[in-house]
């Protein structure tokens, strides 16, 4: 890296955990960089959420190193608590205190207190659309809500490095879509945010960057489309054959000089917009034309599909 | 791979003790009522149906004292047990467990031994308050002679941190939520009637008395005892040491042990 660019926000080498002899991360290596959003997608199992634990410190990284900030996180773990948001996959609430009580006991562990505590805790309810529950047990509150507390927590602090680990699972279309935007103004304000996600609309819509893992490996990495550029090319073509002629189509497909992916009871080929030409008339299928998406190139990647929860 | 910092404790930054302690403390103030209920009228029922109800039957016990006024001392500062065991065990469970409270806490920058340092000292807040409550009662009977006796209410504070730590322990290394029982069941009962508060330990077969003295509890009945009486001797200092002694024992294992449980 060159002096002139702006150092990495986030940086692992080599990072690897192993929880006896399985390995949950594998030595993965990412940079993130101060002011943008940066994605982890992956299938259930992938390492994400212990990534996410070894950078809170909060689990002890097995080799490899970790900075955040330019502090290396197990060096100086407190100072780099001292500088992040977390939103854990759980969402750690404390049922004995309301919503606001929420906030501000939390807020008290970064000396933020008093009158700074109270102001900043009507900002970030009102920020996520819980101003008229400040004063509500959190066994009141829906999923949703909840999530969107956990949010306001971990802005509470104006912390440089947001961690988020699936921030919008258990959001209704419509607060996901507001978390949306709202992570997206945080970010305009120039904090950085690591989330994981298994939405891939979330990830094309809100990252800049992204890796996509599986079993504690990073399979690839990029922007949303530079990632479906290269793994799913700009049209899919999705061909359902008639019935009994699977065979028959795919071969067809195939002599074309067509890589054929099964999908269920379809099949996919990938392609740049030429592909409607080329396959407009085959025979025994119905063919349909799409733009690529995240999904496809995690199916390609992964070869599965990716499971919710 | 915590850092030296960490390790050796010279990291530590009282304002978050005071931070858990507040965080029980408004937690505390949102159920306060049924609470105090909780840890006032029981141990007055205690008092008043031992003291009074089978008092009644026993004739003077040690020396001139009065059942009552044997026992009186005796139930304040074993009571105090009970709320310092029960948030730091039973309720420490459920935060670190169920509620992954302490995994948000020390995602932020609180450690271990200022969480666990918090809880304790709520513990023996919390036990100090139900002591305050019965000590007036008692006094207010005639139970303590000496103007000593006041000082149960720190002696109180002292149990509360014994067994707090001695509940954080436990929460950290039991397996279920199903065996938190047991510490109540096996541990908390028998050192509550074994502890001297209802009958003398000489009482007891000599084979048994130096178990029943080595109980965290029985130190401090006989602290609070001569404290109530005003008759104090190397004794009671020697149980006062040894109540220190096992508080400070707790206090670090229970954030080892927290360690142990929590940061994998
Ligand atoms: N404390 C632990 N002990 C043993 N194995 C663990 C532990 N924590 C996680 N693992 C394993 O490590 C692997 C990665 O888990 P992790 O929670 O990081 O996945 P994830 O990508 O967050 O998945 P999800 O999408 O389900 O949240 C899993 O196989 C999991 O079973
Ligand atoms: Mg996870």
């Amino acid at each position: 890296m060159s002096d002139t660019q702006t150092p990495p926000i986030i940086k692992a080498v080599a990072l690897r955990k192993d929880y006896g002899e399985f390995h949950a991360v594998k030595g993965i290596d990412f940079e993130v960089m101060p002011g943008e959003i940066f994605g982890m997608l992956g299938p259930n199992g992938a390492g994400k959420t212990t990534t996410m634990r070894m950078l809170s410190s909060i689990s002890p990284i097995t080799s490899g190193r970790l900075f955040v900030d330019g502090l290396d996180v197990e060096k100086e773990p407190r100072k780099v608590r001292d500088r992040i948001g977390v939103v854990a996959q759980h969402d750690g609430l404390d049922p004995d205190l309301n919503v606001r009580q929420n906030l501000i006991t939390y807020a008290r562990y970064f000396s933020i207190t008093g009158k700074a505590a109270q102001d900043r805790a009507r900002e970030m309810l009102e920020f996520f659309g819980l101003d008229h529950r400040s004063g509500s047990g959190i066994h009141a509150l829906s999923g949703g809500m909840k999530r969107r507390l956990t949010l306001a927590r971990a802005f509470m602090t104006r912390p440089k490095v947001v961690i988020l680990d699936e921030p919008s699972t258990g959001l209704d279309p419509q607060s996901r879509n507001r978390v949306w935007e709202q992570l997206n103004r945080i970010r305009d304000a120039g904090a950085t945010i690591l989330m994981s996600t298994h939405y891939m609309e979330e990830a094309a819509q809100l990252c800049d960057r992204l890796v996509i893992m599986d079993n504690g490996e990073i399979l690839s990495r990029g922007t949303p489309d530079d990632l479906v550029m290269e793994h799913a090319g700009s049209l899919t073509a999705v061909i359902r054959p008639n019935n009994g002629n699977g065979l028959a189509v795919r071969s067809a497909l195939e002599s074309m000089g067509k890589v054929v992916r099964d999908r269920g009871a379809s099949m996919v080929v990938h392609g740049p917009e030429q592909l409607r030409g080329e396959l407009g008339q085959i025979d025994n299928a119905t063919v349909r034309f799409r733009i690529s998406t995240l999904e496809d190139v995690f199916l390609n990647l992964t070869g599965r599909e990716l499971r919710d929860e | 791979m915590t850092s030296l910092a960490t390790k050796t404790g010279i990291d530590f930054r009282p304002s978050n003790v005071y931070g858990v302690w507040l965080r029980h403390w408004l937690a505390f103030k949102g159920g306060w009522l049924i609470d105090s209920t909780a840890i006032v009228i029981e141990p007055l029922f205690i008092l008043l149906a031992v003291g009074f109800g089978i008092g009644r039957f026993v004739e003077g016990i040690q020396g001139d004292l009065s059942y009552q006024e044997f026992v009186a001392p005796g139930i304040i500062a074993a009571n105090a047990m009970w709320p310092a065991l029960f948030n730091c065990s039973w309720g420490a469970y459920q935060r670190m467990e169920n509620h992954k409270i302490y995994e948000t806490m020390i995602s932020a920058p609180v450690n271990l031994s200022e969480l666990a340092a918090g809880e304790i000292i709520w513990g023996a807040t919390r036990a100090a308050m139900t002591t305050a409550a019965v000590l007036i009662v008692a006094m207010i009977l005639g139970l303590l002679s000496s103007p000593l006796a006041i000082l149960i209410l720190p002696l109180g504070f002292l149990v509360g941190l014994v067994f707090g730590g001695m509940g954080l322990v436990y929460a950290s290394i039991a397996p279920t939520q199903h065996s938190m029982m047991l510490i109540f069941t096996l541990i908390g009962t028998p050192i509550f009637f074994f502890s001297g508060a209802f009958f003398p330990i000489d009482s007891l077969h000599s084979g048994l008395q130096p178990v029943a003295w080595a109980m965290p509890l029985t130190g401090a009945v006989h602290v609070a005892r001569g404290l109530s009486t005003g008759e104090l001797g190397l004794s009671h200092l020697y149980g006062l040491l040894y109540m220190i002694g096992l508080a400070s024992v707790f206090y670090p294992l229970a954030f080892i042990l927290l360690r142990r449980k929590l940061i994998t």
